[in-house]
């Protein structure tokens, strides 16, 4: 598959036609998908309209937005009006949008080709994408391994070169952990970057869309048209948007970089030695990279599961066969009713509600929720002083490469640590990128990891888009 | 923190959810794990941590109504009638 930036070039000057890109984007999801199971609905005739329509465009001589004839897929959880989001859930099996999410209008209004919806873990729960109600999703680099999650579909569906650009959603790492064992770039900005509007909740606070690319400068290119204010989401930021592609510099001198410490400490030998290498390669291109502390880092993941939790059993509450979701039918009274419409939901989406709700019961709502969002505070506290210090961190994306599918079925705790090094970004609301950086010994991709500080995306897409030169 | 069996049957029905024996046996000991590591913060001192409302909850915006003509046109539109000004919707129980 042609990077954006090729395709978008193609298209312009008339080699080829948007059509063509999106047949050819079509043929490759014919050929792969039945075993990667990447998408879980594809928009064959709408996206060969949708691409003749901006071939018209073109032959009237009428300017071309900056995703012009660029095949996109969409993570089934964000509205696209007249079409499906099931959020890969039996429980929203037949729902169709009433809007459109405000990514998607504006990857409509940049001549993009929406392509299809792409399979993910139930409402966004999972690390793996083994959750979906639609099947599991095989990572493309090796079909008998998980591609990560939750947006497991996305990042396959780039990896297997189906679609250059694919969007996701990122609420503990559920855009970058799948970029990384895909071995594709995958970012999350900041909180409040990207509007949420028309995006399906799981954790409000945390929840963010992102991109998967093949590669960096795509990425950032698909980062200028999605970002900005939107007044439909009041958590959205009323800042400028950079034109990051004009950001990118030749080296990296003045650059102050962070290693978390205590990060690498007992990780596996062969991620550990690619994030060194990482280290040393941002130090030749003249970043001065240095030790830092953001010592209460490592309680963000036990922080992570009871916030998104309890926000998950509240923002799972409308999914009760009235409001919204599957109707049980023959009911017997009013709570058999709701207990039979929520029995749709899979066994994670269960379980994340009832540890949500029972962190919210009066008996645990101090020791637990409350003093999560205070350990938050924290956490964002000490992410502010680090950045006083340095202008972004190098981490892990996660503790471990892709794993053999039904691998943790017995310790479902164990795949929760699979978020360690991501969910930090979510409770800290930074930006973060993962960017492939070599593989391990059985030759799976290794994701290495930038933070940098909310609204300065500019400066993880510059570090990661040097680094991946070196490669 | 002990969870009992009890505890995962009480958070089943505050959440509107039947919970059977098997998942309630499923869900006590993945949830002894869980919050046994949440206990981990209970070491963190957040004596001086103050939380704004804001920090309270997700949604800031005032709830201000906002009606839109076009939508509630569609909305009309899909159902089957309309009495008293009032749609008519499908019986659900």
């Amino acid at each position: 598959m042609m990077t954006i930036s090729e395709i978008t070039k193609a298209i312009a000057s008339g080699e080829k036609s948007a059509e063509q890109i999106t047949r050819e984007a079509l043929k490759v999801i014919a050929q792969k998908n039945p075993e990667i199971n990447a998408f879980v609905e594809v928009f064959e005739q709408e996206a060969i309209s949708c691409a003749r329509a901006i071939d018209a465009k073109r032959s009237r001589g009428e300017k071309l937005g900056p995703l012009a004839g660029v095949p996109v897929a969409i993570k089934d959880n964000i509205l696209y009006k007249g079409h499906k989001a099931t959020c890969c859930s039996k429980m929203l099996e037949n729902y169709v949008a009433s809007y459109t999410s405000t990514v998607v209008e504006k990857l409509l209004a940049a001549d993009a080709v929406i392509i299809g919806r792409t399979n993910m873990d139930e409402f966004a729960m999972g690390s793996s994408n083994q959750t979906s109600a639609w099947g599991l999703v095989r990572n493309p680099v090796d079909t008998e391994r998980v591609p990560g999650g939750s947006s497991g579909g996305s990042a396959a569906a780039v990896a297997a070169g189906m679609v250059p650009l694919a969007l996701g959603t990122d609420t503990g790492g559920s855009v970058r952990q799948p970029a990384s064992f895909c071995g594709v770039v995958g970012v999350k900005p900041g909180y409040g970057r990207i509007s949420r509007y028309g995006v399906i909740a799981f954790a409000s606070s945390a929840d963010q869309v992102g991109v998967l690319t093949s590669n960096v400068y795509d990425a950032a290119l698909a980062l200028e048209v999605l970002s900005g204010k939107d007044e439909h989401d009041s958590t959205s930021l009323p800042a400028a948007v950079p034109e990051y592609t004009h950001q990118f510099t030749q080296d990296l001198k003045g650059l102050k970089v962070g290693l978390p410490k205590g990060f690498l400490d007992g990780l596996y030998e062969d991620i550990k030695a690619r994030i060194v290498a990482a280290a040393e390669e941002l130090r030749k291109l003249g970043a001065d990279v240095r030790e830092v502390d953001v010592p209460l880092a490592k309680y963000s993941a036990p922080c992570y599961y009871i916030i998104t939790s309890a926000e998950a059993s509240s923002n799972l509450g409308r999914y009760d066969g009235i409001r919204y979701g599957y109707s049980a039918q023959n009911a017997d009274g009013l709570e058999n009713y709701y207990e039979d419409s929520r029995a749709l939901f899979g066994l994670e989406v269960k379980k994340r509600i009832i540890i949500g709700t029972y962190a919210l019961t009066s008996k645990r709502y101090e020791e637990c929720f409350l003093k999560a969002l205070k350990v938050r505070e924290l956490i964002r506290r000490d992410f502010n002083k680090v950045f006083e210090q340095v202008d972004v961190l190098l981490t892990p994306t996660s503790p471990s490469t892709a794993f053999r599918i039904g691998a943790h079925r017995d310790n479902p705790l164990s795949l929760y640590l699979a978020d360690l090094y991501t969910c930090p970004g979510n409770i800290g609301g930074l930006a973060g990128i993962s960017v492939p950086f070599g593989l391990d010994k059985k030759g799976l991709p290794v994701g290495v990891q930038f933070y940098g500080p909310i609204l300065q995306e500019e400066k993880i897409l510059n570090v990661a888009h040097l680094l991946e030169q070196c490669i | 923190m002990e969870i009992t069996k009890k505890d995962v049957e009480l958070a089943g029905k505050l959440a509107k959810m039947r919970v059977s024996p098997e998942e309630s046996a499923i869900y006590e000991s993945q949830l002894k794990a869980l919050f046994n590591w949440v206990q981990e913060l209970s070491a963190i001192n957040t004596d001086e941590v103050e939380l704004s409302d804001a920090q309270l909850s997700a949604f800031i915006r005032p709830d201000v109504p906002v009606r839109d003509e076009e939508q509630a046109a569609e909305l009309r539109h899909t159902f089957a009638s309309e009495e008293a000004d009032c749609a008519k919707v499908k019986k659900v129980l």
